[in-house]
């Protein structure tokens, strides 16, 4: 096992990572930026270094200055944790050449599967379902009539060269396709020089489910389940849960079967999560994955009893899979995540500023991920996430109870949180009996404001 | 506050300028002032990725050998950028002493190679822009420019001392 580990990242998933090391007898060495000279993860770890200005850029980002921290305080390994370096296969190939061992996948894969088309691509040779597309550029419109055929309506045209909905088109028949495939190409050009068009699926109401998986030095790879995280606003996710509803225990199997072969394949190491978009079908369709442990990776160490973190370790150490995790998983409960952001609950605007009153649900169940405490300040230049509130239940209907109980024991105060905005999602009936997609926050914001126009 | 205070402000905002400092806290009795300058960044995030990752490749080891990266000259701003008011009292005695901070992260150096005389010591005459130490970073040898003409009144750390980033090297009497 290793020595003495420099955690690149600060927050929680810092903390988080010192915890691990501490349990497992790992030295630590905590760097950090000015702005964060009094926080937890820097109090808590054996060392800490400070390397740099409060902009990520010259502190968290600069590569030169955490691998000269690492060199300095001698540790024979770094966490990256999420966000920042942690899919930087630059960084990783750095930590290569410089003899330190990077908790992650080897830096090929990593950018693998940065590469969205490439990783699409790998994933259906081995036959992980992707949602079905056209094959490169769509040249005229009889083309892209034969290919919407294939897909089968609806489908949407986007321009290949695009983003930020323009050059975007939803075709529900044969009838409206030339007229929109003409648009789409106009807008595609005119907005960015490059009329190329392609085809996909389109899924009206999305559910976004993802699977973990772990994979050891030796070509071994496992499923740990799914998480459901369909309650975004604006692709950030607010809410997790596992298991999903949706899925079967069949499913599940089958999907982690077929992970395993894929992943075998492509060489995978350590943790990793891949997304799918599941239609109202129930049909799951790959979209990409994140070779990082994720800021929700706590719903499936409470379902399962895995502590990914530390099989993170012991699989960068050279353990295999089979010592680290000896008996069958199984999915036991039901957990449930709320993001506590430091952001007003209705304009989502970031909530900087010193927290004056602080106190942490706790009691049977409840399980807290911070780096927060009173009289501790919210820097405004890092993202806005204070706090991971996780319950874990016998059922979804206890996990429910426990977390209204544990949020209105959650005291923030001098800073705005999104602890109302979790209360109101959890009075609300389609949350809770778990008829919810991607678009849910959407439709709850739009009822809010009728209802409060009702009133008024 | 007052019209002198004001005039006061405003020389000393002049004279910071002109000195190219970073960023400047103030704090006494009903008054706190804290200025910060735009384009004083940090240039140790502006090495080049491939180039680093090539160097480790080739260099096993210290080469030691003075100047090979980096770009000195921003250097020197940002150790003047760096401060932070409590490291001051690290000088412990004189006050109006000019403090010159790593701007990187790693291992200090008093000289260009083992053996060699040091850049600067206690007594010298230093004036701004002149080289007065190393700090290794990533095997890099980056050294680090004087912001301030001066005499050396005193080293903080040891020659193959791990520095941070902002941690006080020289003090520097002003001239």
């Amino acid at each position: 096992m290793f020595r003495k580990v420099l955690i690149a990242n600060r927050g929680e998933i810092a903390l988080r990572i010192i915890s691990a090391c501490k349990e497992m007898g790992i030295r630590t060495v905590a760097i950090y930026s000015e702005a964060d000279r009094n926080s937890l993860h820097v109090r808590f770890a054996d060392e800490a270094i400070c390397i740099g200005p409060p902009r990520s850029a010259d502190s968290y980002l600069n590569v030169p200055a955490v691998i000269s921290a690492a060199e300095i305080a001698d540790v024979d390994a770094i966490h990256p944790g999420y966000g920042l370096l942690s899919e930087n296969a630059n960084f990783a190939e750095v930590c290569r050449a410089s003899n330190i061992k990077f908790i992650g996948p080897p830096p090929e894969v990593t950018r693998l599967m940065g590469e969205k088309e490439k990783a699409r691509m790998s994933m259906k040779k081995a036959k992980v379902p992707i949602l079905p597309g056209s094959e490169g550029v769509i040249q005229s419109e009889d083309e892209a009539l034969d290919w919407a055929r294939q897909i089968g309506y609806p489908v949407i045209l986007k321009a290949s060269a695009g983003g930020g909905g323009r050059g975007m088109r939803v075709v529900r028949n044969a009838d409206e396709l030339p007229n929109f495939f003409r648009a789409a190409r106009t807008e595609a050009q005119n907005a960015f020089g490059n009329g190329d068009l392609y085809m996909e699926k389109f899924i009206e109401r999305p559910r976004h489910i993802e699977f973990q998986i772990l994979a050891d030095e030796y070509g071994n790879v496992m499923s740990l389940g799914e998480r459901e995280c369909s309650i975004q606003r604006r692709h950030q996710k607010l809410i997790e849960e596992a298991p999903s509803l949706q899925v079967t225990p069949r499913m599940r199997e089958e999907i982690g079967g077929t992970l395993k072969k894929c992943l075998e394949t492509i060489g995978y190491v350590n943790a990793g999560t891949v997304e799918f978009l599941m239609d109202e079908d129930g049909k799951l369709y790959f979209i990409e994955m994140n070779t990082r442990i994720q800021v929700e990776h706590p719903v499936t160490e409470m379902v399962t009893g895995v502590d990914l973190v530390k099989a993170q370790f012991r699989i960068a150490a050279g353990e295999k899979l089979s010592e680290i995790i000896t008996k069958p998983v199984e999915i036991r409960g039901h957990a449930i995540e709320c993001r506590i952001n430091a952001e007003h609950p209705e304009k989502f605007t970031p909530s900087a500023g010193k927290i004056t009153a602080y106190n942490l649900p706790g009691g049977n169940g409840v399980r807290v991920d911070t780096a927060q405490y009173a009289e501790g300040v919210v820097p405004p230049y890092y993202d806005s996430l204070i706090a991971k509130l996780i319950v874990h239940g016998e059922d979804r209907t206890e996990a429910i109870a426990r977390m209204e109980r544990a949020l209105s024991m959650f005291v923030v105060e001098g800073i705005h949180t999104t602890i109302q905005l979790h209360q109101r999602i959890f009075a609300d009936e389609d949350f809770r009996v778990g008829a919810f997609d991607t678009k849910f926050m959407e439709r709850f914001f739009e009822r809010e404001k009728l209802r409060r126009e009702v009133v008024q | 506050m007052n019209v002198g205070q004001l005039q006061s402000l405003k020389d000393l905002i002049e004279f910071l300028k002109q000195q190219e400092v970073g960023e400047f806290e103030l704090e006494q009795e009903g008054l706190k002032v804290h200025l910060s300058f735009a384009g004083q960044g940090s240039s140790a995030s502006h090495v080049d990725l491939e180039q680093l990752s090539r160097l480790l490749r080739q260099s096993q080891g210290p080469t030691f050998t003075a100047g090979t990266v980096a770009p000195p000259a921003h250097l020197s701003h940002v150790s003047a950028g760096a401060s932070t008011a409590p490291e001051l009292a690290a000088t412990g005695d004189e006050p109006g002493l000019h403090i010159i901070k790593s701007p990187i992260v790693g291992t200090f150096y008093e000289a260009s190679a083992p053996g060699a005389e040091p850049y600067i010591k206690v007594g010298d005459n230093v004036e701004s822009g002149q080289v007065v130490c190393i700090v290794e970073a990533m095997k890099l040898m980056n050294e680090i420019e004087c912001d301030m003409a001066g005499e050396v009144v005193k080293r903080m750390v040891a020659s193959g001392q791990p520095v941070e980033y902002g941690q006080p090297l020289f003090a520097i009497r002003p001239r």
